[in-house]
């Protein structure tokens, strides 16, 4: 019976829920589906964090190749971000080059990196003027319930955390770079950016980490990225119902709430993998 | 690829007939079909060569061009194929629909050719790390009557014999730099040394025997083919199988037993041929396209 | 140079710190034991872990590890066929798609499918479809698509029982698994089921990759390339159906494993 109204009356099933301040998935409104994180799991990356959020799996690889610094800014590296959701994730997304959606979350990473200055690009300098470092953030959805941006952000800042880059010389004679592989350093991670994604159903109720099926369902979705110093990075809000401005601080509330459980979990997860080392 | 509808009556005699080992058109299991080569057949190509097979019509042209050689063998040339699959061939090929039997066929090439023996790689360095000579082997169907692999196999072989690549110089001027000159001499030339070039052979199973160079017909009532390329030493270069089916072990090994047999005796021929057609020189007689 | 709008871009040209390691690669020995301790002219595989039905979102799926190669795949379908003109009145369609991510070789890759990536698909295409009943699902299309997250060596064979297992665990008839191994040969030895490593540095031999159907006792699948003797060829298929039997009880087992999860054995109350 409860399958068959689900299915029937997708909207008016999970209104029965919310009536009640639940979920389908019995969650409260405010409450997050369990984050795990795995780091340093893939040896062909620099640096690598798997987070899975309930079903929501994404991985994010860097890997950092060598480059010459634009002529405007000649002491400055290169964060690439890219978000491919790739049709084995759902069956929502086609084989080909990345979709709207999929744009839409590189774009909203890109902006999370410059505006938090997660990693001053000048740290990726390696002879000003000649050569800096490139990273290559490749973040992919595995599968995809929902909430992927929070997600995203959460593997790009662990996998941030986890790389190693190689020393880097550059030959006086030759002027051609030399790499020791042996001698590698941690990249400096100066904030610690956390996003928050919440769903409104009905212009009205508001709930956190929604589900795909909760994503399509609701008229409006806005993401918050907060830092450890309560600091707002970014807002995203893409259309969708207006939201008045007490339910926003409640958003942010949230958010910079959140941002303690995940940098707290990064920590911890860090840890855990340098001391088995 | 280009497929014809075979009525379960014609499978049947067409299965029957080759078990025992005679074909519809009256061949052995392991015979090919008539086979026309010319080479030399466009004149704005380096080298090149039209192979008819049945039906089957392939053009190859060769165009040599001076690049950079890949980072990891500095002092190699290289090779790259592309084989177009004209719309003349077949309807099926229009639009977009020859593209990936095309990615597939080069794809192939790129395996047949990927080890150190089939052609000689250093012959094609000019200056190590610097300079080296690409062969752009392109490929063009014709027309399509089955056996496409073993046609054009053939065809680049035939092509890369009549390939000459202009010899070239290299002086360095007083700064160090270094220029490459070109031959003046139109005659003056590097040929490359094909003896090692693996020809394709492809096995299509049929009941439970299997024959050699099918027909669109025997295609047809094949669960699966494997072809193998095949030095005039035996050695085997590539392996694969395709098609719908699969096969089970012991045909396995008896396909590549007799695919062997069959390229090995298809080189010394095919030499020979281009060999004798070589040494006409211009008295040669060229048939062309129409012919 | 037509440039990508659909990704955030970087530099126009950057290169791989690989190529200009101080100290040259260590070259791998060509005999004795190998690097991971494995034996050489064996059937020594690497040890699997496999896991089925982790994606949510698919009909089927299925993880596998071996040694440090990781790859998943994932199973969508029997569906309708989305191009009306290739709807097939008498069978259904098997789609592949398979990918390297980017971060999953010691040089990066690129996002756009390259030409290495579609022969990848062919291949694991013509090594499952013998095994499909498609006759079952008229009109429909099935869609198999692998990622492969870290290349440690044959990824292909891996790849092949990997989407075998997320077919059967998405519930599409088959006539039997799919499984497969592959070796590299090198001047006289070989290894089976090679590391990346050891695949780059076998210089003169070459590489062979085997589907099969084990229950069946067919070879759905076979690609070799490097220069190898017809007699070395033979014994490199039977060595890697070898290697396919050693598989083929770990993967049963996960399947049995995934099937009691999805309906636990009625209690004996």
């Amino acid at each position: 019976m409860a399958a068959g109204f689900k299915t029937a009356e997708p909207l008016e099933y999970h209104r029965s829920f919310l009536k009640e301040n639940c979920r389908p998935d019995g969650r409260e409104l405010s409450e997050f589906r369990t984050t795990t994180l795995n780091i340093g799991s893939i040896t062909t990356a620099d640096g690598s964090a798997l987070v899975k959020m309930g079903n929501t799996t994404i991985i994010c690889g860097i890997k950092a190749e060598l480059a010459n610094p634009t002529v405007d800014a000649p002491g400055k590296g290169y964060i690439v971000p890219n978000v491919d959701l790739p049709p084995l994730c759902s069956s929502r997304f086609r084989p080909g080059p990345p979709g709207e959606q999929a744009q839409a979350a590189s774009q909203f990473i890109a902006d999370v990196i410059e505006s938090s200055e997660v990693i001053e690009t000048e740290d990726l300098c390696i002879d000003r003027g000649k050569l800096c470092w490139v990273l290559y953030c490749d973040i992919m959805c595995l599968d995809y319930d929902g909430n992927i941006l929070d997600a995203a952000v959460v593997a790009l800042l662990a996998a941030l955390r986890n790389t190693q880059l190689p020393e880097v010389t550059v030959n006086k004679e030759t002027s051609t770079p030399e790499v020791n592989f042996e001698k590698r350093h941690r990249l400096h991670i100066h904030k610690h950016p956390v996003g928050t994604s919440f769903c409104v159903f009905d212009d009205s109720v508001l709930i956190v980490d929604p589900t795909a099926e909760e994503e399509s369902l609701s008229t409006a979705q806005l993401t918050v990225v907060t830092d450890e110093d309560d600091r707002l990075c970014s807002l995203h809000k893409p259309g969708g119902s207006s939201m008045s401005g007490e339910k926003l601080q409640e958003c942010i509330n949230r958010a910079t709430a959140r941002q303690r459980e995940i940098q707290k979990l990064i920590e911890k997860v860090t840890h855990s993998v340098t001391t088995a080392q | 690829m280009a497929t014809v509808q075979v009525s379960e009556a014609e499978k049947v005699y067409i299965l029957h007939g080759i078990r025992d080992d005679l074909r519809v058109d009256g061949r052995g299991c392991e015979d090919y079909r008539h086979m026309e080569i010319e080479t030399d057949v466009v004149s704005n190509t380096d080298g090149s060569a039209k192979v008819t097979l049945g039906h089957t019509a392939v053009l190859v042209g060769i165009k040599a061009e001076i690049g950079k050689p890949r980072p990891m063998v500095p002092n190699e040339g290289y090779l790259e194929f592309f084989v177009d699959c004209s719309a003349n061939a077949t309807p099926e090929f229009e639009g977009r629909g020859g593209e990936e039997l095309g990615t597939e066929l080069s794809n192939t090439l790129y395996r047949v050719f990927n080890n150190k023996h089939s052609l000689d790689l250093r012959s094609l360095c000019i200056s190590p790390g610097e300079h080296c000579w690409v062969l752009y082997v392109d490929v063009l169907l014709l027309q399509c009557d089955g056996n496409l692999y073993d046609a054009m196999s053939v065809a680049i072989k035939a092509a890369l014999f009549n390939t000459k690549i202009p010899r070239v110089n290299i002086s360095s001027d007083d700064e160090g730099g270094k220029e490459i000159e070109l031959s003046d001499d139109p005659f003056d030339c590097m040929r490359l040394d094909v003896e090692n070039v693996p020809c394709i052979v492809t096995l299509c199973k049929v009941g439970h025997r299997h024959v050699v160079d099918a027909t669109l017909q025997e295609k047809a009532c094949s669960v699966a083919s494997l072809l193998i390329s095949v030095t005039h030493k035996g050695a085997v270069t590539c392996a694969r199988k395709v098609g719908g089916g699969s096969l089970d072990p012991e045909s396995v090994f008896e396909m590549t037993e007799a695919g062997k047999r069959v390229g090995k005796a298809l080189h010394a021929p095919l030499m020979a041929l281009l060999r004798q057609e070589e040494s006409l020189g211009m008295k040669r007689h060229k048939v062309g396209f129409l012919g | 140079m037509p440039t990508d709008t659909k990704r955030v871009r970087g530099p126009e040209v950057s290169q791989s710190p690989v190529l200009f390691g101080c100290r040259p690669a260590a070259v791998l020995p060509s005999h004795g034991p190998r690097a991971d301790g494995r034996q050489r002219d064996q059937a020594d595989v690497r040890p699997v872990f496999v896991r089925c039905g982790l994606v949510s979102q698919a009909n089927g799926s299925a993880y596998m590890e071996a040694g440090s190669t990781k790859l998943m795949c994932c199973v969508y379908g029997p569906r309708e066929t989305e191009r009306k003109d290739e709807t097939d009145m008498k069978c259904g369609r098997l789609t592949t798609d398979m990918r390297l991510a980017p971060f999953s070789c010691p040089v990066r890759g690129s996002w756009i499918q390259g030409t290495q990536d579609k022969d990848l698909s062919l291949m694991l295409y013509e090594s499952l479809q013998p095994a499909v009943c498609l006759q079952k699902y008229p009109r429909s299309q099935i869609e198999v698509s692998v990622m492969v997250l870290e290349n440690s060596g044959s990824v292909l064979a891996h790849a092949v029982t990997c989407a075998s297992l997320a077919l059967a665990d998405a519930g599409i008839e088959m006539y039997d698994l799919v499984l497969g191994c592959s070796l590299c040969q090198d001047a006289g030895s070989y290894v089976v089921d090679p590391t990346y490593a050891e695949e780059t540095s076998c210089g003169s031999g070459g590489g062979l990759t085997v589907a099969f159907l084990p229950s069946l006792n067919q070879i759905s699948g076979l690609q070799s390339d490097g220069e190898m003797s017809e007699e070395t060829l033979t014994a490199g298929v039977r060595t890697c159906i070898e290697g396919c039997y050693k598989l083929y009880p770990v993967i049963q087992q996960a399947l049995i494993q995934a099937l009691r999860r999805a309906a636990p054995p009625p209690s004996e109350s």
